[in-house]
């Protein structure tokens, strides 16, 4: 055991000031109680300005390794001290932020990110980011106070069970304004290919779809392939098997020729299995 | 002249396996010289019995002891080698060479034939060889044994010295000279044991009873002659003959007191020859065939067979060895019953064997060759019940003495017959086949006394049940008033009791007690046990199977009120089940349950209950899984997420409608709505046969349509396409074999308690076990559910996952050249496919069920595993005094961390293995009856919600088990590749240390250790770290 704590106070010095070049180490903790921390890496976020990116380079800061149980509402809270805190985006992996396409619905929105994470923590102004570098001489930052409790265990999954109960009113106005929505769009595009319909292009062409007086065949893989299977049945139809006699004379030899790929496919595979010893019967 | 090229070329190298090599050859040859050498010139001795050496006691039982006649030693007059090695016949692993050694006339004197003279002259012969031997330091081991185990029939086995020890054995016969016996002394109906002697008293009368002392000996040499003469220029003899020993090995057939040995199956095979059946220019697997057939079709306990060329009125007829042996074939000489020591049962066996590998052979579909050459049929996995016999000296007392007179006092013998017949009487209609053991007396170092009768250890009888009738509590018999009444009634003695049937006849019965069908499948140990005082053995899991009984008419009811529902805008098409318990498979059944208000918090807005933090977790409430098709149209949209919405409207409305019109509480969601009912909760889910396809669009750029599979989509098809078949074809199977479901059960229960169930999905054991009962060659389908599971380890440990498909023919829907196909892809493809591949006619070459678990890593535990259970089983099973459950626990010891949990939050804690000593309320009470208003709590297991976490933070760092029926530990392994080094946008959970002046990442497992305490708090006791193997 005294082993143990030696190693794990090393764990605690090692821990500390380590990072990759680029990146700043800030030591977090759940709560008082932990003893060792977890690190998490932090250095502004730099990648070329597209437009709509959620992620402003100049105020952005991008954290590596962020903890299961730490949710954007405890790392605004973390990083406050640095300055006011626009947005915080969690999510699996790097990569660019579309934070554009807001959450349409709370019912229908896919899964939240779990386990360990990557977050985006974007800054009201830049220089907050310079502040943060000087956190990591603070001591480990606390996910968990009194002040802010997070919850995790069984407290945590009894709210997600009363969370996932659905108040059904709501769930209904919900359904039936989409559904509203939708049928408005699928009218409104009949209508639209209703009024094309016949009307040649700038360059004379005209559009040949399902509907209409003369349909077209459906563009579907299934439909070309039923239309290649179809010319393939009537060439069949059309030839002669076996009429003259060097036809007799190859599928014969064909035959001939698949009876010994057989015999050699059975051989490999008598090989493989006494290869294996398959043929121990004890 | 073969099934198959394949067949042929199995059988060549299964030949090439088995037999002699050249070399060998010439080294046994060798050694047979030396042999010959040192024997031939053995010294004369004139003796009495006590001139035996200290060392060497006598290889005979001889009771009683005193008997006339003189005896001396004089040097043998022929030595010559008989039997399967010289017709090179004689098969791997066991190599036997036969040498007869002829004993001089003068050694014998008048009327030794009679009260086992000749045996215990033979026996004394056989002493002094192995005396005179035994200083040779030419020989490895000189031992005696009896041929057999035929106590009459003492053999000295001489191994030669150094690593050609396990090489061979020589078996050396005694045998008389040609001529000395006069042949009618050993007609069946003559006797040569006085009874007065035998019975060491003067009997009144003097019965003559028919004699089994065979003089075997004295044709050793005429049959050897008459072999050679059958099987020249007969290639295929020799072949069919090395592979039918492969045949009854297998089967076990081959060894003990009156075995099918390999001796017999050369003179049967010349008797074919004989009758022309065979002719010599068939291939050894046409011969096989042929014989295998002619044991199927020919009663040899009813219609013996006879080698004799022609009639002699002088030698005994057929008929009269079917007065004195149960199983009659006659040796050319006309007085020799090969069959001698066989019981009726143990030909009917071979018969039954036989005619189950016919019909194998015929069968396209499986692999013959593999099935029944390959595959060994030990008894305890072929038969549905096992009963041993411990103390077989009891038996003894069971025994007339005429009868073990009969068998030179061998009681286990004389008693074999007797009780298989009694207990094929006391089962007759619900067994099959009723089989014995061979009793096997083992070898003896030359310096011990020959073992005893009792010394064969504990004699097994195994039992194949019919299905249908195994399990049934009456027992009817005879009309009251016909003569056979009284019959019945001396077999069944107290049990017997008059009873009136509906159709108005009055019956003798037996009625056995019964409630559950657990218990009625120990009827029939009751009946054995009823029948003789029996050590049994039997292992049952008493699992509540009328639970899912009740479960089927809640649902069929709801299936029902569903179709029925009034207000849908589209009907109902189909609703279908997809739960484990539906298809008999759950291991715990739910069973039907009503909660307390008290224990929980209650949402009186939204009628239903929550789990309270104080108190212990509620009960685990599994919701059973239903679909429910609605009906297509054009109105439904064509855009996935519209889809998705109109499914919730369908949802919400289901849930109101079965509110409005059955009075049910529902709970509706986005994905399904739950219905509480009977106790019960159904989780209804509504799906479009056309969504998948929907999900599969893809516009290529061209603007051409493409079904492409996504990740939702095959789930989506996964629960609406695959689940239901499988549930409706597995609950289809249920029907035709009943203990399916229990053997099934069995299986997951073993899989979870080896905490491997979240590494394997219940589906794929379903299908596993499914396949034992749909593909069960060589055996027969298992009709309890302990042999089931034995053969489901078995399964998992002998098939070659890596080179086969397991291919499931549910309700026979692939034809042979489908399963060819499969194979052939499969063989193509290996590489892309997952490690267990299993194939069902819906399902032909995706393997949905296996495609994501187990991974290679698991698979190889789990073979581990269930070698290891399978060992111990079988150990414990033969011998039942061992502790019971030792399969089912876990071994802890490789694991690196194990969470132990706090057992008040663990939901499932009852269904443990061992059941825990102090349980808690859980919230609920067992009841199906009354109208509730408030919903109770459903599918919260904390220990899943945790496990879920763990799994996705540190699943690429460890892996996590754990037995999800009650497990009260989670046990950890960390994965030894995370312990490389990591590139930094990946490090999750790591750390940054320097190693060697390098900046690397390792796992940070310190912080990990604590945050698997922070995930948990609540459920967690403690972490209990085993191993310190991160520290780098």
């Amino acid at each position: 055991a005294a082993s143990r704590r030696a190693k794990m106070a090393a764990a605690r010095q090692r821990a500390a000031g380590a990072a990759p070049p680029g990146y700043t180490a800030l030591a977090v903790k759940f709560g008082e109680r932990q003893r060792s921390p977890h690190c998490l890496l932090v250095k502004e976020h730099r990648v070329r300005e597209g437009p709509g990116d959620a992620h402003p380079p100049g105020r952005t800061l991008f954290v590596l390794n962020v903890p299961p149980y730490c949710g954007p509402e405890s790392l605004s809270r973390l990083f406050a001290s640095c300055g006011p805190v626009q947005g915080v985006d969690v999510r699996d992996k790097p990569g660019p932020g579309e934070k554009t396409e807001k959450l349409s619905s709370k019912f229908f929105s896919r899964r939240t990110a779990t386990g360990f994470q990557v977050a985006y923590v974007v800054f009201k102004k830049p220089a907050s980011i310079q502040a943060v570098k000087a956190l990591a001489e603070e001591g480990p930052l606390l996910i968990s106070t009194d002040s802010h409790p997070v919850k995790t265990g069984i407290s945590k999954w009894i709210a997600r069970y009363a969370d996932s109960v659905v108040d059904q009113e709501k769930l209904k106005t919900e359904v039936d304004t989409f559904m509203q929505d939708y049928d408005k769009k699928i009218a409104q595009e009949e209508a639209k290919a209703a009024q094309e319909e016949g009307v040649p292009d700038k360059e004379g062409w005209v559009k040949v779809t399902r509907k209409g007086r003369k349909p077209g065949l459906p563009r579907t893989e299934a439909a070309n392939l039923r239309v290649l299977e179809r010319e393939k049945r009537k060439r069949a139809r059309k030839e002669l098997l076996n009429f003259y006699a060097w036809q007799h004379r190859e599928t014969k030899r064909e035959h001939i020729a698949q009876l010994r790929k057989k015999f050699e496919e059975d051989k490999q595979r008598i090989a493989l299995m006494r290869a294996q010893r398959k043929f121990r019967p004890y | 002249l073969f099934h198959s090229s394949l067949l042929r070329l199995q059988i060549e190298e299964l030949l090439k396996e088995v037999t002699l090599k050249e070399t060998k050859k010439k080294k046994i040859d060798a050694f047979l010289h030396e042999i010959n050498a040192f024997i031939s010139p053995a010294p004369p001795q004139l003796t009495d019995q006590t001139w035996l050496p200290g060392d060497v006691k006598v290889p005979f039982l001889q009771v009683p002891f005193d008997v006339k006649g003189k005896f001396r030693f004089l040097p043998p007059a022929q030595l010559s080698v008989v039997g399967s090695y010289l017709l090179g016949t004689c098969i791997k692993p066991e190599i036997n060479v036969d040498v007869a050694v002829t004993m001089p006339r003068e050694v014998f004197q008048d009327k030794d034939n009679l009260n086992q003279r000749y045996h215990r002259k033979r026996a004394l012969y056989l002493a002094h060889i192995a005396h005179h031997l035994s200083k040779e330091r030419l020989f490895g081991s000189v031992k005696f044994a009896y041929m057999n185990s035929n106590h009459l029939k003492p053999i000295l086995l001489l191994r030669p010295q150094g690593k050609d020890e396990k090489l061979v054995t020589v078996r050396l016969h005694a045998c008389p000279a040609l001529g000395f016996f006069k042949p009618s002394r050993f007609h069946p109906s003559k006797n040569n044991v006085r009874t007065a002697w035998f019975m060491e008293q003067s009997s009144p009368k003097e019965a003559a009873h028919p004699t089994l002392q065979q003089l075997c000996d004295t044709v050793l040499l005429s049959h050897l002659f008459f072999l050679s003469t059958a099987s020249t220029d007969f290639l295929g003899m020799k072949d069919d003959v090395a592979l039918l020993k492969v045949w009854l090995n297998q089967r076990q057939l081959s060894k003990g007191l009156g075995c099918f040995s390999g001796f017999l199956v050369s003179m049967l095979v010349a008797y074919l020859l004989m009758k022309r059946k065979i002719v010599r220019v068939m291939s050894g697997y046409q011969v096989l065939r042929n014989v295998l057939q002619f044991l199927a079709t020919t009663d040899l306990s009813v219609m013996g067979i006879s080698l004799m060329k022609d009639v002699d009125a002088s030698l005994p007829a057929l008929a009269d060895f079917h007065q004195a042996f149960e199983v009659v074939f006659v040796d050319p000489s006309g007085l020799v019953n090969l069959c001698a020591d066989m019981t009726a049962s143990k030909y009917h066996q071979v018969q039954s064997e036989a005619k189950r590998s016919m019909e194998i052979l015929d069968d396209r579909m499986v692999d013959g060759f593999q099935v029944l050459l390959m595959t060994p049929k030990p008894m305890l996995r072929t038969f549905d019940h096992v009963f041993h016999r411990k103390h077989v000296s009891k038996l003894q007392s069971a025994c007339k003495k005429i009868e073990l007179m009969d068998r030179g006092g061998n009681y286990v013998a004389a008693a074999l017959p007797f009780i298989v017949s009694l207990l094929a009487r006391g089962l007759a209609g619900r067994a099959l086949l009723v089989a014995h053991s061979l009793p096997q007396t083992p070898e003896w170092p030359i310096d011990a006394e020959p073992p005893k009768h009792k010394d064969v250890g504990p004699l097994t009888f195994g039992l194949l049940f019919v299905p249908e009738f195994a399990a049934s509590t009456l027992e009817k018999g005879p009309q009251a008033d016909r003569p056979e009444a009284v019959e019945f009634w001396n077999f069944w003695g107290e049990k017997s009791e008059l009873r009136r049937f509906q159709d108005g006849t009055i019956c003798e019965a037996v009625v056995w007690e019964a409630s559950t069908v657990c218990q009625k499948r120990l009827i029939p140990e009751q009946i054995v046990r009823h029948l003789r005082g029996w050590a049994t053995c039997g292992c049952t899991c008493a699992l509540g199977e009328e639970a899912v009984v009740s479960i089927v008419c809640s649902y069929d009811d709801l299936s029902h009120k569903l179709w029925n529902l009034e207000g849908l805008p589209l009907t109902v098409t189909a609703v279908q089940g997809v739960h484990l318990a539906l298809r008999y498979t759950d291991v715990f059944p739910p069973i039907p349950m009503k909660p307390i208000y008290s224990f929980h918090n209650q949402i009186r807005t939204k009628r239903l209950l929550l789990p309270s933090e104080e108190k212990p977790c509620p009960a685990y409430i599994a919701p059973l899984k239903i679909i429910c098709h609605m009906e297509g149209s054009g109105r439904w949209p064509q855009d996935k997420e519209a889809i998705k919405r109109i499914k919730t409207a369908f949802h919400l409305q289901l849930a109101e409608l079965l509110q409005q019109q059955h009075q049910l509480i529902c709970r509706p969601a986005v994905t399904h709505t739950d219905v509480y009912k009977d106790g019960y909760v159904f989780h209804l889910q509504v799906a479009y046969h056309q969504e998948p396809l929907i999900l599969k669009e893809v516009v290529t750029p061209e603007g051409m349509l493409k079904y492409q599979d996504t990740e939702e989509s095959q789930q989506l098809e996964l629960e609406t396409l695959h689940w239901p078949y499988l549930t409706s074809s597995l609950h289809g199977l249920q029907q035709q074999h009943p203990v399916f479901g229990s053997s099934c059960r069995l299986a997951k229960r073993w899989v979870s308690a080896q905490l491997l169930s979240d590494s394997i999905s219940e589906e794929c054991v379903d299908l596993l076990v499914a396949s034992l009962f749909l593909h069960p060659a060589p055996f027969t389908p298992p009709s309890s559910p302990q042999v089931g599971f034995l053969r489901f380890l078995s399964l998992l440990v002998t098939f070659d996952w890596n080179n086969n498909p397991l291919i499931v023919n549910l309700n026979a829907g692939l034809t042979g050249e489908q399963c060819t196909e499969i194979k052939n892809k499969f063989m193509a493809a290996r590489s892309r496919l997952p490690v267990i591949f299993i194939a069902t006619p819906k399902d032909q070459w995706s393997s949905v069920w296996t495609r994501e678990r187990p991974s290679a890593q698991i698979l190889q535990r789990l073979l581990v595993l269930a070698s290891e259970s399978l060992r111990a089983l079988e150990e414990q099973l033969m011998d039942p005094l061992g502790s019971q459950d030792i399969v089912f626990c876990p071994p802890l010891d490789i694991y690196d961390v194990l969470i132990h949990l706090n057992s008040k939050q663990i939901p499932r804690h009852l269904e443990s293995v061992d059941r825990p000593v102090k349980s808690f309320s859980r919230g609920v009470v067992k009841n199906s009856a009354g109208v509730n208003v408030l919903f109770p709590v459903v599918d919260y297991d904390p220990v899943q919600c945790y496990l879920q976490e763990l799994r996705d933070a540190f699943s690429d760092l460890a892996l996590f088990f754990y037995d999800k029926h009650g497990g009260e530990v989670i046990v950890v392994l960390w994965k030894p590749l995370s312990f490389q080094p990591f590139k930094v946008s990946n490090m999750k959970g790591r750390m940054v240390t320097t190693v060697n002046n390098k900046l690397v990442c390792v796992p940070n497992v310190e912080a990990i250790l604590e945050d698997f305490e922070v995930l948990g708090a609540g459920l967690v006791k403690r972490v209990e770290a085993r191993t310190e193997k991160w520290t780098i």
